[in-house]
């Protein structure tokens, strides 16, 4: 009974303050145009276009060559982390602009080697310039940010590394 | 220059898992052969050299650099050439994780500094365990389970599971 009247309580006083969140949010509205996405934003979106960018590279790669899934799955679910590690950053402030678009140029088509060997060295370059790009916001991003990109863009030069060693194999 | 206590503190720390990398090196060498052998003499090498240079860079900014211990506490038994890769292994791994935090500080110039160190332990570590890491320095996996040694060439390890701030084991 005493707990029900509590929560009617809180329920009373939850509705009583509606109306002024509400009329905060049209406040805030009115201010005119809404808040850029903050620089954090921008870079994570930005790296998420790199892993996305290569995602869809393995995927090409397997794509003509089958046979290489047991070295590239296990590289291309790290990207997938990476992926998702990535995305659980972007939190858009409320009423702010749509993520920036990617700035990926558009995949090349047609361009996989058909070679074992070739297709290797295509997706350890890939790997080699994500790494490198992703670096380059180390200034800028937040601490924490900062050290996830150093830790992916690490993750990637090993992948490299990995791939480099496969094709020489190959 | 001003050292922030931030700065030192985060170089102690990579100092800290030099001067335990330098010992394990030393421990693990021992049960290595040819090529593997030379790997971990070079790299040996290479962290005495690191280590100089975070002492030195501990030095600019006025501080104490921490002394190394005389011996070290290993997380294994290190008795078999699978054994003292897992060990150089687990202590680049730690490395990384010691870099990774020079990233998190304002100091630009430390923040790139730690990401080369970070990219380099990261490579060593994934040349040792024949495999590879989705986040190097930020999920380090845990030591082995003690038992018998695994073969090291293992698929890459889990992640996700933070090991939290790796610390070397000086002698209590």
């Amino acid at each position: 009974m005493a707990r029900d009247a509590t929560r009617r309580g809180v329920l009373t006083a939850a509705a009583a303050a509606l109306p002024l969140v509400a009329a905060g949010c049209k406040g805030i509205a009115a201010l005119g145009t809404p808040p850029k996405p903050a620089p954090d934003v921008t870079v994570a979106a930005d790296a998420i276009a790199v892993e996305a960018q290569l995602i869809a590279r393995y995927g090409d790669v397997l794509a003509a060559n089958p046979a290489l899934a047991p070295t590239l799955r296990p590289l291309l679910a790290h990207h997938h982390e990476h992926l998702a590690r990535l995305r659980a950053r972007l939190i858009v402030p409320v009423g702010g602009q749509p993520l920036p678009t990617p700035r990926a140029t558009p995949r090349p088509t047609g361009q996989v080697p058909g070679t074992h060997g070739a297709a290797l060295g295509y997706l350890r370059d890939a790997e080699d310039a994500a790494s490198g790009a992703l670096l380059t916001h180390l200034a800028t991003a937040p601490p924490s940010l900062a050290q996830l990109l150093a830790s992916i863009s690490a993750s990637e030069a090993t992948h490299a590394l990995i791939l480099g060693t496969a094709a020489r194999h190959s | 220059m001003i050292a922030t206590d931030a700065a030192v503190a985060a170089l102690q720390q990579a100092l800290a898992a030099e001067n335990s990398a330098v010992y394990g090196y030393s421990v693990a060498g021992a049960h290595l052969a040819g090529a593997r052998r030379a790997a971990a003499v070079r790299n040996w090498v290479g962290h005495q050299n690191a280590r100089d240079a975070l002492t030195a860079m501990l030095a600019a900014r006025g501080a104490q650099p921490v002394a190394a211990a005389a011996v070290y506490e290993l997380p294994f038994p290190v008795h078999t050439a699978a054994a003292a890769a897992g060990l150089v292994t687990l202590l680049e791994d730690r490395l990384s994780a010691a870099y990774l935090g020079l990233v998190g500080l304002a100091d630009l110039a430390l923040r790139a500094f730690g990401a080369r160190a970070v990219r380099a332990a990261a490579l060593r570590a994934a040349t040792w365990r024949r495999g590879t890491l989705a986040f190097p320095g930020l999920d380090v996996p845990a030591p082995p389970a003690p038992g018998p040694a695994s073969q090291g060439s293992g698929s890459p390890a889990p992640s996700g599971q933070g090991h939290g701030k790796p610390t070397p084991s000086p002698p209590g």
